[in-house]
């Protein structure tokens, strides 16, 4: 085992770590998220140039073919700051779930086009009845002549509001289980309501009436989806996690600068044990949640079991990390740490919506047990 | 950055068990298991015995005294071995604490004539540092040494002094100079437990156990021989032996067997008619505890395979020993709360040592004897090796400067 990154993945990291520093004050944060796009499409142009958009994907779609763990040093970077542009959801998610699908016409026509920054995609799976967990998606697929008919809804739309494609799951008639289909946007019948989330990010609730879908888009058909789709959520938990310790690295910095500079009682704050120990405390969990998401990064190509209890464990770990650190760093600046032109809430925000996305505390604590872990 | 496991350890994983498996003593590792603390002397005795009979007494000691040339990473998978099976962890005092100081800043004289004995498990050492009023601040040690012609003449107390009373030897931090800075003031003496003017007063503690002890030293003469290294440095060594094994302090191997005990209780005990590792609740705080303790063991990993953290290596350190001993206490306490009402029982440590006589029955089944006592005695857990607190001290400043 070697934990020091190769020369490469130091260049990967200072390259992501120069971008960051120079495009992601807070004060640029804030007017993109306040922006109508809610990210910077010349930033996601960068991405497709810097080749960050197909880290992970084969060099016979346009890719570099790197491991997981390029992927885990740019998502950590980018969560040091707390980045808004959709990310996991195009470069991750979906494209893992392409990657993997038969439809080879289309998975390779869409990952050339998602590697080169002209398109976004967004998964469609999770209805308004789903706790992230298991159960069927309630949307239908009809057979018609040359393709398809959707109908039905979906919650939660991850990053939809960018989204060129998404990605839906939809049972087709009487099959035990779901199909995955490409859908464009603009499909007729297909209908967006966008908000914001808490995290800045965007999502959507998308209804599907009558909506025509070629042949050509089904992805996957009912036999391997699920599997697929189980993978392609894994890896972007653990680029999540990832994000999530580097945007815990960077508050807890911010915390313990702070408290070097606020003064009361006539010396700096960080003077006091009490406070002191709260930070070594945060320091603890940060360590713990970094080893934890290199157990994940070992496993995640590892068969189903190993992966999942691997990737459950680490959920759990980095998402207690995650409140106790930004719980903390709102804390120790007080009721500084409150308002919207301090960053530490902003990051506070960031762990939170990381905690509750594709399954909280609780779910992966059951995943862990259906595993086998207690017995 | 790769994390391929290393496979090359596979054949030396099985032929370790093998070992234990062949020559551990069945009644040996029940004890063990049952976890009465302090075991018997004799006990620690096989054991070191049985290990050293395989070149593996002290493996991270030079060859030449009987040590091995394993990779930290293959004495990580030896020492998960000897915890699954039950092996006695030997005195850490001796192989793991003063053995490798006396390696390191000792004369040849001084490895010739300790080394052998203790990786034989011929004798037995103890550790005398705290004192009364010197323990989180353990530079305020107040015993004091003084040389008259060629002996060191000492004066004072320790305590918390565990295996004192059965040690052979002891290593003794005391001030041998009071006009320096407190810490440039120390010496390091090697002290036969026999020596006229030591007395050995037992502490019992609320396990019902006794390890601790205080130690009076009064008038206690020991050749000028038996300083090790220079005089004055004791602060150094200390340290050295302090942070000698920096990944033991997140006690890795023994919550990795207590967790298995944990579980063992629970596919035991039963709530309506029902295991309670079956009930969703108890599930889950198994299920916390693994994910806690998986992160643990990657944060032991690092360590071991000599990740260039970006954080100080002290409060990472430091960091683990606070992980490492929580879990403890909490597994620990996972233990007693499978147990239920029969955790009641104040099964301590004499009980312990004839258990198999008293338990086995239906109403008290073997799972029990040990483990209320233990989760009593691994209160010290966050205390000792420096508590929490000071680990807390230490992270502030030295990852934050604070």
């Amino acid at each position: 085992m070697d934990f020091n990154p190769t020369d490469e993945q130091l260049m990967l990291r200072n390259s992501a770590r120069r971008f960051v520093s120079n495009e992601y004050s807070l004060e640029k944060r804030r007017a993109l998220s306040g922006s109508e796009l809610g990210y910077s499409a010349d930033h996601w142009r960068s991405f497709g140039e810097f080749g960050w958009l197909g880290l992970g994907l084969p060099e016979s779609v346009g890719g570099l073919g790197c491991s997981f763990v390029e992927t885990a040093i740019l998502m950590e970077e980018l969560g040091r700051a707390i980045v808004l542009e959709p990310y996991v959801s195009s470069a991750i998610l979906c494209a893992h779930v392409l990657d993997r699908c038969g439809n080879e016409a289309m998975r390779v026509e869409t990952l050339r086009e998602l590697i080169a920054a002209r398109c976004r995609l967004a998964l469609a799976h999770w209805e308004s009845s789903q706790r992230y967990d298991q159960s069927l998606p309630r949307t239908r697929a009809a057979r018609t002549d040359g393709g398809f008919v959707l109908n039905g809804a979906k919650s939660l739309v991850l990053d939809a509001q960018a989204a060129d494609h998404f990605i839906v799951s939809a049972c087709v008639e009487d099959q035990q289980n779901h199909s995955l289909f490409l859908i464009n946007r603009g499909a007729p019948g297909l209908r967006i309501t966008a908000y914001p989330l808490i995290d800045d990010s965007r999502a959507a609730d998308i209804r599907l009436d009558q909506v025509f879908v070629p042949a050509s888009s089904l992805l996957e058909g009912p036999i391997l989806s699920g599997a697929i789709l189980d993978e392609a959520i894994d890896r972007a938990t653990l680029g999540r996690s990832a994000e999530a310790l580097g945007a815990m690295e960077a508050v807890m910095q911010i915390t313990a600068a702070y408290l070097k500079s606020r003064v009361q009682f006539g010396q700096p704050i960080g003077h006091f044990q009490a406070l002191q120990h709260r930070m070594a405390e945060m320091f603890v969990e940060v360590q713990e949640a970094r080893s934890i998401l290199y157990c994940g990064l070992a496993n995640i190509d590892a068969a189903h079991t190993e992966r999942t209890r691997a990737i459950a464990a680490m959920k759990v770990v980095v998402a207690n990390a995650g409140r106790i650190v930004g719980g903390s760093a709102i804390q120790l600046h007080g009721g500084m740490g409150l308002t919207a032109e301090c960053s530490v809430g902003h990051y506070y925000k960031k762990l939170v919506a990381f905690d509750i996305i594709y399954g909280g505390v609780d779910e992966n604590l059951d995943r862990l047990v259906k595993q086998g872990i207690a017995k | 950055m790769n994390f391929e496991p290393n496979s090359e350890h596979d054949a030396f994983r099985a032929e370790v068990r093998r070992f234990f498996k062949d020559h551990l003593p069945p009644d040996l590792a029940r004890r063990t298991y049952i976890g009465a603390h302090p075991p018997a002397v004799e006990d620690y005795r096989t054991c070191q015995r049985m290990l050293h009979s395989r070149g593996w007494g002290a493996p991270h000691w030079p060859v030449e005294w009987g040590g091995t040339t394993w990779s930290a990473m293959k004495r990580h998978v030896f020492m998960e071995e000897l915890y699954e099976a039950d092996v006695l962890d030997y005195g850490w005092q001796g192989t793991h604490m003063i053995g490798p100081v006396i390696i390191a800043f000792g004369n040849d004289a001084q490895r010739r004539r300790f080394l052998p004995p203790m990786i034989n498990g011929d004798e037995f050492w103890c550790q005398g540092f705290s004192e009364p009023n010197a323990g989180s601040d353990l530079a305020s040690l107040r015993t004091r040494a003084q040389l008259v012609g060629q002996e060191w003449v000492i004066n004072g107390q320790k305590i918390w002094t565990s295996d004192a009373h059965y040690a052979d030897w002891g290593f003794f931090l005391v001030r041998t100079d009071t006009s320096v800075k407190p810490q440039r003031g120390l010496s390091l003496l090697l002290v036969p437990m026999s020596s006229p003017g030591i007395r050995v007063r037992p502490i019992q503690s609320i396990h019902g156990g006794h390890d601790l002890n205080e130690v009076f030293l009064d008038g206690v003469r020991v050749p000028a021989g038996n300083m090790v290294g220079e005089a004055g440095k004791g602060w150094t060594y200390a340290k050295y032996l302090l942070d000698k094994e920096r990944t033991a302090s997140a006690s890795l191997y023994q919550n990795k067997r207590e967790l298995q005990k944990a579980k063992v209780i629970a596919r035991q005990e039963t709530i309506n008619g029902r295991p309670l590792i079956e009930t969703p609740a108890f599930a889950r705080k198994i299920a916390l505890i693994e994910a806690d303790l998986l992160a643990l063991q990657w944060s032991v990993l690092r360590l071991l395979a000599d990740e260039k953290n970006s954080h100080d290596p002290d409060a990472v350190v430091s960091a683990l020993k606070i992980r490492g001993s929580e879990l403890l206490q909490r597994v620990s306490q996972l233990q007693i709360e499978a147990l239920g009402p029969r955790a009641l029982r104040a099964c301590g440590h004499q009980e312990n040592a004839t258990a198999e006589v008293l338990f086995g029955t239906p109403e008290w089944p073997a799972h029990v004897p040990g483990r209320t006592a233990q989760f009593l005695y691994l209160r010290a857990a966050t205390i000792f090796g420096g508590s929490c607190e000071i680990q807390k001290n230490i992270i502030a400043k030295r990852a934050f400067g604070l």
